[in-house]
């Protein structure tokens, strides 16, 4: 126990003497004359019910909120009267700008009614029944594999931060605390598919790990955000779809679906994050730059490592046959063009349109995109 | 009674079904988006409709896409939409080759058209909702402007592409 208490509560004779009293009926009922602003709220849309957005209203509301939260240092609910005596929890981010985005509360609605679940919501006893070549199977144990590695490391990022926000970022809190989960289940879900596989998991990736540890220890949430929500989580995206699209069989195909749904949902916040962040505070510019040179390094080391981009090879070639290779080059060198001209757009889409100038990863795709035309 | 497709009644009646399974698409989760689909037949020939959805339910289904404000379009030739559909029809739903996302990924078969990323992005985060309201299509009694009919419903046999 690193904090204990200043007071020992069953020997602090004025605390013992006013809960005795109080359980006598002498109530003192002091928080009962706080004066609080009353409001009426109640659903726009009677189908969607009570959302964040529908308690927008007065002090208690997000559009009311200002940039620095000066008052609040405590666990108090955002709009709660502040006695004195609240203990100072020394939330490290305090700036709206740093958490906030467009349409958060948004996003938070739609992660609660679209989660699902990984045991019952995939044809588990249907994909026993499957037996992969074994290539193929190998490759998508090793492929499972990294998504599993991936998965963990986006489910402690959001974890990190929860703690270390201001509880008046509240909707942004139950937000990221909705990313958790999403992330946690789908570590569970590749995890499971990969022993059900029969191939267990195969081997984890040093270049990849390297990249999750600069996610991870991300200096402030904002570049955290940066680069978990808008680079990792688009490239990801773009890499769901593109296995759903290799899948070998149906239920992996709606496996791929659902944990896209959670991934386009985090990279929204990103790309709204990033847009509030350059709308709100212009002169942060080039410090998001100079992230997102680094982070670019990173996401080319992890991504493009060999445990990564020879499974999608042998899979979207389907085989190890020379031909198949090189159908499976061809069509993972697509892939990657994609993958890569849908992050320069997404970020054109938050303002930051020069990016392409400024970026290797783009001079990359330029490579790629030769190579795919002399293919 | 029989609907052609593409037409807008086609449209309508899947509309119609989604209604009956209300319980299904409300456990899918909050579905909000508007996005087009495109039919291209020969030469400029096309026809486009415009599917609106809510909440839990397809608030909208109309003729048109132009001058309205959409998150994507799903646009490709009537051969494309066809082999689309039979397969549904035939399978009660889409099989591993014939997935929206799986038809759409590189463009092969049908393309998604966008100016908004975070638009074309609700493709994805509604996808099994989209898939599940395409796959409806395997209870509409419909036919082709050539009078052909999809095949006729088997028991689906899960197949693997590898």
């Amino acid at each position: 126990m690193s904090y204990l208490s200043t007071t020992d509560f069953a020997e602090d004779p004025a605390f013992v003497e006013r809960f005795t009293r109080t359980m006598r009926g002498d109530l003192e009922l002091a928080w009962m004359d706080a004066s609080r602003e009353k409001v009426r709220c109640t659903p726009q849309n009677e189908r969607r019910g009570l959302t964040f957005r529908d308690l927008d209203v007065g002090g208690y509301g997000f559009t009311a909120m200002p940039e620095l939260i000066r008052q609040n240092r405590s666990f108090a609910p955002r709009g709660a009267a502040l006695p004195p005596g609240l203990p100072d929890l020394q939330a490290e981010v305090n700036r709206k700008s740093e958490v906030w985005a467009y349409n958060v509360e948004g996003y938070y609605e739609e992660a609660m009614t679209r989660q699902w679940n990984a045991t019952t919501d995939i044809p588990w006893a249907e994909l026993q029944e499957i037996d992969l070549p074994e290539d193929i199977g190998k490759a998508y144990a090793q492929l499972l594999t990294f998504l599993t590695e991936v998965e963990m490391i986006a489910t402690d990022v959001p974890a990190k931060w929860l703690g270390r926000l201001n509880a008046d970022f509240f909707e942004v809190k139950n937000f990221i605390a909705t990313q958790a989960m999403d992330e946690a289940r789908h570590a569970e879900i590749f995890r499971k598919r990969a022993l059900s596989t029969g191939w267990g998991l195969m081997r984890a990736s040093a270049h990849n790990e390297f990249n999750l540890k600069f996610l991870r220890d991300a200096d402030t949430f904002a570049e955290a955000s940066l680069a978990l929500h808008l680079q990792a989580e688009g490239m990801v995206l773009t890499l769901f779809r593109f296995s759903e699209y290799i899948s070998p069989t149906e239920g992996d195909k709606k496996l791929f679906r659902l944990v896209m749904q959670d991934e386009a949902r985090h990279v929204g916040y990103g790309m709204q994050h990033l847009k509030w962040v350059l709308d709100h505070f212009p002169e942060k510019r080039e410090l998001i730059h100079h992230h997102l040179d680094e982070a670019e390094n990173f996401v080319f080391g992890g991504g493009y490592a060999t445990e990564v981009l020879e499974p999608f090879i042998i899979l979207s070639g389907k085989g190890l046959k020379k031909e198949n290779v090189q159908e499976g080059i061809r069509i993972t060198n697509a892939f990657q063009v994609k993958q890569t001209e849908e992050y320069f757009e997404r970020l054109a889409k938050c303002g930051m349109p020069e990016r392409r100038e400024r970026s290797r990863l783009w001079k990359m795709l330029e490579l790629n995109k030769d190579a795919l035309g002399a293919a | 009674m029989s609907v052609t497709f593409p037409s807008l009644a086609f449209f309508q009646a899947l509309q119609v079904a989604m209604r009956a399974e209300q319980e299904r698409f409300s456990r899918l989760g909050f579905f909000d988006t508007t996005f087009g689909v495109r039919v291209l037949g020969d030469g400029d020939a096309r026809d486009e409709f415009v599917l609106g959805f809510e909440v839990f339910d397809c608030v909208h289904v109309a003729s048109g896409v132009d001058g309205r404000p959409l998150d994507f379009v799903v646009e490709g030739p009537f051969a494309s939409w066809r082999d689309m559909l039979d397969n549904i029809h035939a399978l009660g739903a889409a099989d591993a080759a014939h997935s929206l996302n799986t038809l759409t990924h590189f463009g092969e078969g049908l393309q998604v058209r966008y100016d908004d990323p975070d638009g074309h992005d609700k493709m994805y985060r509604f996808a099994e909702s989209i898939q599940e309201f395409l796959d409806l299509s395997a209870r509409v009694d419909f036919q082709y402007p050539d009078g052909s009919r999809p095949p006729v419903p088997r028991e689906k046999v899960r197949r693997t592409s590898a």
